[in-house]
């Protein structure tokens, strides 16, 4: 009830501000309307930054893109063959955004195979080339040997930009003469920004941008498609600042290359690092921040120091500039927000991340996990797996032959046969080093086989993506745990997900009665896998702060949600001791016996792997040297060589001969 | 001017400039190796080196051309010093705005590079003032075909480009010594590998990586040195564009690889150099960044780099 409060008294403050500031004769709508339109840029900065972690360093020129769109379309001036046109404002502020969103797809394809740092890099320069084309196409001459094809064309206005821009056609609104009914325009683009980005967050397309933040790999093999992911967050920031361009060029009346060079894309980036990338709130808060500082403070700080220097008589106080220093603040801004605070005023506060493995041991120690239970398995996913084909189908559900891999003269796999039965778990063990992990990626598609064909359900997957092979019914572990660290548990399962939802932009946005009802069902459905899994309690913590063993269930739960006919789990048990191990065997039991799940494990707890395999591979430099039953495959002469030693042998007469 | 004439002109043009890049490359090329970061602060460091060196010959009382014994006394002192003032920069940098963000995302620290580039800008901007400032002309000019071989050409070779080359080349053939022949080398080379493993090794990473910085802000600072001496004039913004043509040299490369990154330098020299001339100056920047985007897009590894496999 406060919080409608709270809402309310905001929206009266928003729409009262502009009377009160005339009745007080303030005059300070401009400025604020200013404002509002770099804080609906760094909000849609933020998508890219903050939700993919796209590190963009050239936002200013889809601004720019946007208001060359209105300027060139809306001018009445004639001279050039783009402009002249003077389009209604209604209309061009459509296509700015349209535009912009499909030069963030243009600037977006390069992502599909950069990372990291370098992609900010390539965002730089087209922050650059965008600037000094505008400029250099005002003027364009070609010239060759004489004969001159294109002579003194005029595409954009060149330094001078393009003057004057026609204003929006409203009747009765005074846009010419008034500055309140830009400020309402503002704000009701800015909210309805707002308004559809908390939607895209909250949805499968939000989440599915956080887990390619967090761990791109992972993400792509939980059935996030990377590619189309970033792409569609490259060009739904772009399109925000398409609007935000052709109102700043509308209200301004004129525009030139100047107002969209390097420091306005980095004034952008340290409001949303300022508030916290990722947050909404935060990012309104360091925008806003930012443009009082910027505006407000440094002009009225340098009145003070002029004052102070004029009463004590100090010179170079009388002189002082500091609006003159603003870009020597942002670089000390950005500098110490990362040093102190890197989440930002609004950010999540999180911890730096424990070293890899560290403690390992004592964490498992720490909680007892609970035996699964037939009962807590979720009926939807019984349901489901029912759907999927029955056990007693004679065709086996992977089929792998002649799988090979080589990493420059290493022969890493070398014509690998290996085939799980339906409704199977198959062992798959070696020494470090023999390829298994290997083979995980293969089938998995993260590494493309250089020969050998790998069948799911009777269909080849060789140069399928990840994603794609997912979505086709295989998930996996990962050695060492790659959980989507700073998101909770219950969105983690929700990434699995992904691939079973279809909201799309306008469906995430819009929500139409679909849309929510597959949201709500994805939500059950998650938490029902939380229970089963034993980490009911711990839906909305957040996957880094689990202890070790916990983190191995959410890893499962998440590859079980994206419904699975096969699981490949590499070494699930490492790290666990005895008692839990013994608990994840059960639990991998009994998933194979309720739902007819087929499991390829690689283990090297023998217990596990020799309690729990129907069938079992042993792979030795990166050749498969024995296939058999775990008994066949204890007394194999090749495997006691390679893997197993010879006191494992003798261990196990020894049993034998104890019972 | 023949044909032939304004190309050599132009190439020799490309063979100076492209000599500093080629430093502030090293200086990219080396602290990405060691702990891959794309340093945006070091081409204003570089631009530092300048002004800095500028302060040397004013406090040396040096206003006008250097003359005989001048040259091999002052010069060299100059040298030094303004490599230990922008060394001791670099590794200032590095101390206080990178290392507490090791153990961070990687994005932290390259964030934190930028606002660094920032205030150094600015700090000079506010330092200096916005207009161009005059460098005093210590180093002689003088017209080699004509006065030394007393050869009539249209091209025009002084000891200028003598001195850029003459302090370009012998610096980076003693960072190669330094890197491939040396203890320390052998640590920065280790380290740069596998950081971890290098510190179980008994290497001390801590101080590998301030010798990094170290060196990468000398070289930094003696292109500042020569940037200033051949062009005799500086300003503010300088810094931002070289940096970014060097890190483009360092890309082209392939970064981690030093002498690719050298090699890049006067890649990036000749090509803009060139493009002033045939295509237009006022297109030569986005011709710069085309190529670095299309590098990093299709050989992100560099032309000389070396594919390394991702770690899963």
């Amino acid at each position: 009830m406060s919080r409608a409060l709270a809402s309310a008294a905001l929206v009266a403050g928003l729409v009262v501000y502009p009377f009160a500031d005339r009745a007080l004769g303030l005059q300070t709508v401009h400025a604020v309307s200013d404002g509002m339109i770099y804080v609906l840029l760094a909000l849609g900065l933020n998508i890219v930054v903050g939700y993919a972690g796209l590190l963009d360093l050239g936002y200013a020129a889809f601004f720019a893109i946007g208001a060359y769109s209105m300027g060139l379309l809306n001018s009445p001036v004639l001279g050039s063959p783009l402009y002249g046109h003077a389009w209604s404002f209604w209309l061009c502020i459509w296509l700015a955004a349209a535009v912009s969103a499909l030069l963030g797809v243009v600037i977006g394809a390069p992502t599909l195979r950069v990372r990291g740092d370098y992609l900010a890099i390539i965002t730089l320069g087209f922050g650059e080339i965008i600037p000094v084309a505008i400029r250099n196409l005002g003027d364009i001459t070609i010239e060759i040997g004489g004969w001159r094809p294109i002579e003194r064309l005029n595409l954009t206005g060149g330094e001078n930009g393009v003057n004057p821009i026609g204003r929006p056609y409203l009747p009765g609104v005074p846009f010419e003469t008034d500055p309140v009914p830009w400020y309402f325009l503002i704000l009701v683009i800015g909210a309805a920004s707002l308004w559809a980005m908390n939607r895209l967050r909250d949805s499968r397309l939000g989440r599915a941008w956080m887990a390619i933040r967090e761990d791109e790999t992972a993400a792509d093999c939980t059935g996030v498609n990377p590619v189309s992911t970033k792409l569609l967050a490259f060009a739904l920031g772009a399109s925000f600042s398409g609007f935000a361009g052709s109102v700043y060029a509308a209200k301004l009346q004129a525009i030139t290359p100047g107002a969209f060079e390097f420091q306005v894309s980095i004034m952008l980036l340290c409001m949303v690092v300022l508030g916290g990338a990722g947050s909404l709130k935060g990012v309104i808060l360091g925008g806003m921040l930012i443009t009082l500082f910027d505006r407000v403070v440094l002009a009225e700080t340098t009145f003070f120091v002029r004052w102070v220097g004029r009463t004590t008589g100090v010179p170079a106080l009388v002189a002082a500039d500091l609006t003159l220093w603003r870009w020597l603040f942002f670089g000390l801004g950005l500098v110490l927000v990362m040093l102190l605070r890197p989440e930002g005023l609004a950010g999540r506060r999180v911890r730096p991340a424990p070293a890899a493995d560290d403690d390992a041991d004592d964490a498992t120690l720490a909680d007892g996990a609970p035996a699964p239970r037939v009962d807590a398995l979720p009926g939807w996913l019984r349901e489901r797996m029912r759907r999927g084909g029955h056990a007693s189908e004679p065709t086996p559900i992977l089929e792998v032959r002649g799988l090979t891999r080589r990493f420059g003269g290493v022969v890493a796999l070398n014509g690998v046969d290996l085939v799980i039965p339906r409704g199977a778990i198959v062992g798959l063990i070696g020494p470090n080093g023999a390829g298994k992990t290997t083979f995980f990626n293969a089938v998995t598609g993260l590494l493309r086989p250089d020969g050998g064909r790998i069948a799911f359900e009777g269909a080849s997957l060789v140069g399928l993506r990840p994603n794609a092979i997912v979505a086709r019914g295989i998930a996996r572990t990962f050695q060492s745990i790659r959980l989507f660290q700073n998101m909770t548990v219950l969105e983690n399962v929700l990434v699995g997900g992904h691939c079973r939802l279809h909201a799309t932009v306008p469906g995430a946005v819009l929500r139409p009665p679909a849309v929510v009802a597959e949201e709500a069902r994805a939500r059950t459905q998650a938490r029902e896998l939380l229970d089963f899994v034993g980490l009911g309690g711990k839906a909305d913590d957040l996957a880094r702060n689990l202890p070790y063993g916990d983190q191995r269930r959410l890893e499962i739960a998440r590859a079980l949600a994206t419904e699975p006919g096969l699981l490949l789990l590499d070494e699930p048990s490492a790290g666990m001791n005895p008692r839990e191990a013994e608990t994840l065997t059960d639990l991998i039991e009994l998933l194979r016996r309720e739902l007819g799940l087929s499991v390829l494990l690689i283990e090297h707890h023998m217990e596990v792997v020799m309690g729990i395999s129907d069938r079992i591979t042993v792979l030795d430099y990166g050749t498969r040297i024995a296939e058999g039953t775990p008994a066949e495959i204890q007394r194999h002469p090749a495997v006691i060589e390679a893997y197993l030693g010879r006191g494992y042998e003798q261990d196990l007469a020894a049993r034998d001969r104890a019972r | 001017m023949e044909w032939w004439e304004v190309l050599v002109q132009q190439t020799i043009n490309g063979l100076t400039r492209g000599a500093v890049f080629a430093l502030i490359a090293l200086g990219y090329t080396m602290v990405y190796g060691i702990i891959e970061l794309i340093n945006f602060a070091h081409g204003d460091v570089f631009m530092l080196g300048l002004f800095i060196s500028l302060s040397w010959f004013t406090f040396l009382g040096v206003t006008k051309t250097l003359t005989g014994w001048q040259l091999v006394t002052i010069l060299p002192l100059v040298f030094v010093l303004t490599m230990l003032s922008t060394a001791a920069l670099n590794v200032a940098i590095d101390r206080l705005a990178y290392r507490p963000l090791r153990r961070s995302t990687r994005l932290a620290p390259l964030i934190t590079a930028i606002g660094v580039s920032f205030m150094l800008e600015n700090a000079a901007l506010l330092w200096k003032g916005p207009a161009p400032i005059a460098y005093p002309d210590v180093f002689p000019s003088v017209e080699i075909l004509r006065e030394w071989f007393g050869v009539d050409s249209a091209v025009f070779i002084t000891t200028k480009d003598l001195l850029v080359v003459g302090a370009t080349i012998p610096l980076m053939l003693a960072l190669h010594y330094f890197v491939t022949r040396t203890t320390w080398g052998k640590a920065m080379r280790a380290t740069a590998q596998d950081r971890e493993t290098a510190q179980a090794m008994g290497i001390d990473v801590e101080r590998t990586i301030l010798m990094t910085f170290f060196i990468g802000g000398a070289l930094a600072g003696a292109a500042g040195l020569i940037q200033g001496m051949y062009y005799n004039i500086g300003q503010w913004w300088m810094g931002y564009q070289a940096g970014l043509r060097a890190f483009t040299a360092a890309v082209l490369g392939g970064i981690g690889n030093m002498p690719g990154a050298a090699l890049g330098g006067f890649f990036i020299g000749f090509l803009s150099a060139w493009s002033d001339q045939y295509i237009s100056a006022r297109w030569t920047n986005a011709i710069v960044f085309s190529i670095l985007i299309l590098v990093l897009v299709f050989r992100p590894h560099g032309l000389l780099g070396e594919r390394t496999p991702e770690k899963l």
